[in-house]
């Protein structure tokens, strides 16, 4: 069950308008969501090797997603953005999948491989809004340049001889500062690992 | 059930940013199922993956693009269908998802040493299966070609890195010299995501390498 909880939700006014979808199918909060992530998720997909058409269609797929699983977003769990990233990420999954295989396979399926099977205790589902609550400030005082490699190499998932090719910068460096902002992450969000 | 060994950041993140094939992604769900502790660390890099998406610079969406997606708000959704459970044996271990694959049957691998493989719905570079060792057996000293994730099902096995009980995650490359050693009392059952081959070491590896099916 999705729970409202205002004092988050006023802080993501992104989640609010998802929250107004999933309780009176409100079409402007919509197309606000729309007019704001539809060109970033492109973006982000451009960036991550899908062409132009791919990048767009799933842009497209995850904001029509957004408005059919408003009901499933839960705002203490998780931030609309973050949420956002997950419906992309397994359409782009599902996308590649589909050009290697043929319409076989389905986006469910790729979403099954993300959901735990017990449905996450309370606890567990706070902890979560407060790590990313958390993760947002840590990223904040992350260096640039490390923050850099580890999206590159995480999320464009480029080798680490790549990303030295592109920043211009030597191997060693590429792996010490992944390794830095690793360390740093874990310490920042308090992770006892 | 305590956890030690867990997969390291960078694989986890590498989880949550989706670039994992299928085979290492049922590795690490089945690791996922079990942990809390790497659920927070996976969900925070999902989080980091939202922060990334927020801040990209916006790439231009044709005109009519948000007209044309809210011309289909109001079509019905499609049903969500998922393949049944396709092996009522599977270990309840595993996750749903995995339980709902095609499973082989147990083969011969050396003796005291049976797999299962799990047939995945999208073939790609890593290979699954499920190894079954008897109590107390010796596996072959063996290194890997490329990268082999381990998730300890049941039972349990020590080799140079430490204990590995139920829960407990295990990764080898070509770096690592395995030789490991199941626990006494019951069969040690572990779920495998391999790439490449193993390559058995000394005189028992060339042995056994007509009869090494992995």
């Amino acid at each position: 069950m999705p729970v409202d909880k205002p004092s988050r939700a006023s802080r993501d006014p992104w989640a609010e308008r998802i929250v107004s979808i999933a309780s009176r199918q409100d079409r402007s909060a919509f197309a606000e969501l729309f007019n704001h992530f539809a060109p970033r998720v492109k973006a982000f997909m451009r960036r991550n090797g899908a062409s132009d058409s791919q990048a767009e269609e799933i842009a497209q797929e995850a904001m029509l997603a957004v408005w059919r699983k408003a009901q499933l977003f839960d705002p203490a769990a998780a931030g609309a953005a973050t949420w956002i990233f997950t419906i992309a990420r397994n359409l782009r999954i599902d996308a590649i999948r589909r050009e290697s295989r043929g319409g076989a396979i389905r986006v469910e399926e790729v979403e099954a491989e993300y959901e735990l099977d017990e449905t996450p205790g309370a606890d567990e589902r706070i902890a979560a809004g407060q790590s990313e609550a958390r993760l947002r400030e840590a990223l904040s005082t992350l260096p640039r340049e490390q923050l850099k490699v580890i999206e590159m190499s995480f999320f464009e998932e480029k080798a680490h001889s790549e990303i030295a090719e592109t920043l211009r910068i030597p191997l060693g460096t590429v792996k010490s500062r992944a390794r830095l902002a690793m360390k740093r992450l874990r310490a920042l969000l308090e992770l006892d690992r | 059930m305590t956890i030690e060994h867990h997969p390291d950041e960078a694989t986890l993140a590498a989880h949550a940013a989706g670039v994992l094939d299928l085979g290492q992604r049922v590795a690490l769900a089945t690791h996922l199922r079990g942990c809390p502790r790497c659920r927070e660390w996976a969900r925070a890099m999902e989080g980091l993956g939202g922060e990334i998406v927020d801040n990209c610079s916006p790439a231009s969406m044709p005109d009519d693009a948000l007209d044309r997606t809210l011309a289909r708000l109001d079509e019905p959704a499609p049903a969500r269908r998922l393949r049944p459970v396709e092996a009522a044996d599977a270990p309840r271990e595993l996750p749903d998802f995995v339980r709902r694959y095609a499973f082989g049957g147990w083969r011969f691998v050396a003796p005291r040493v049976k797999m299962r493989p799990i047939h995945l719905p999208a073939p790609g570079p890593t290979r699954v299966f499920l190894l079954k060792s008897a109590p107390n057996s010796r596996l072959l000293q063996h290194a890997h070609t490329a990268l082999e994730m381990t998730c300890v099902l049941r039972g349990g096995f020590s080799h140079e890195g430490g204990h590995y009980g139920p829960g407990d995650f295990d990764l080898g490359d070509e770096t690592v010299m395995h030789e490991p050693h199941v626990d006494d009392g019951e069969d040690c059952i572990c779920l495998v995501a391999m790439q490449g081959d193993l390559r058995l070491k000394g005189f028992w590896g060339l042995i056994a390498r007509p009869f090494v099916r992995l």
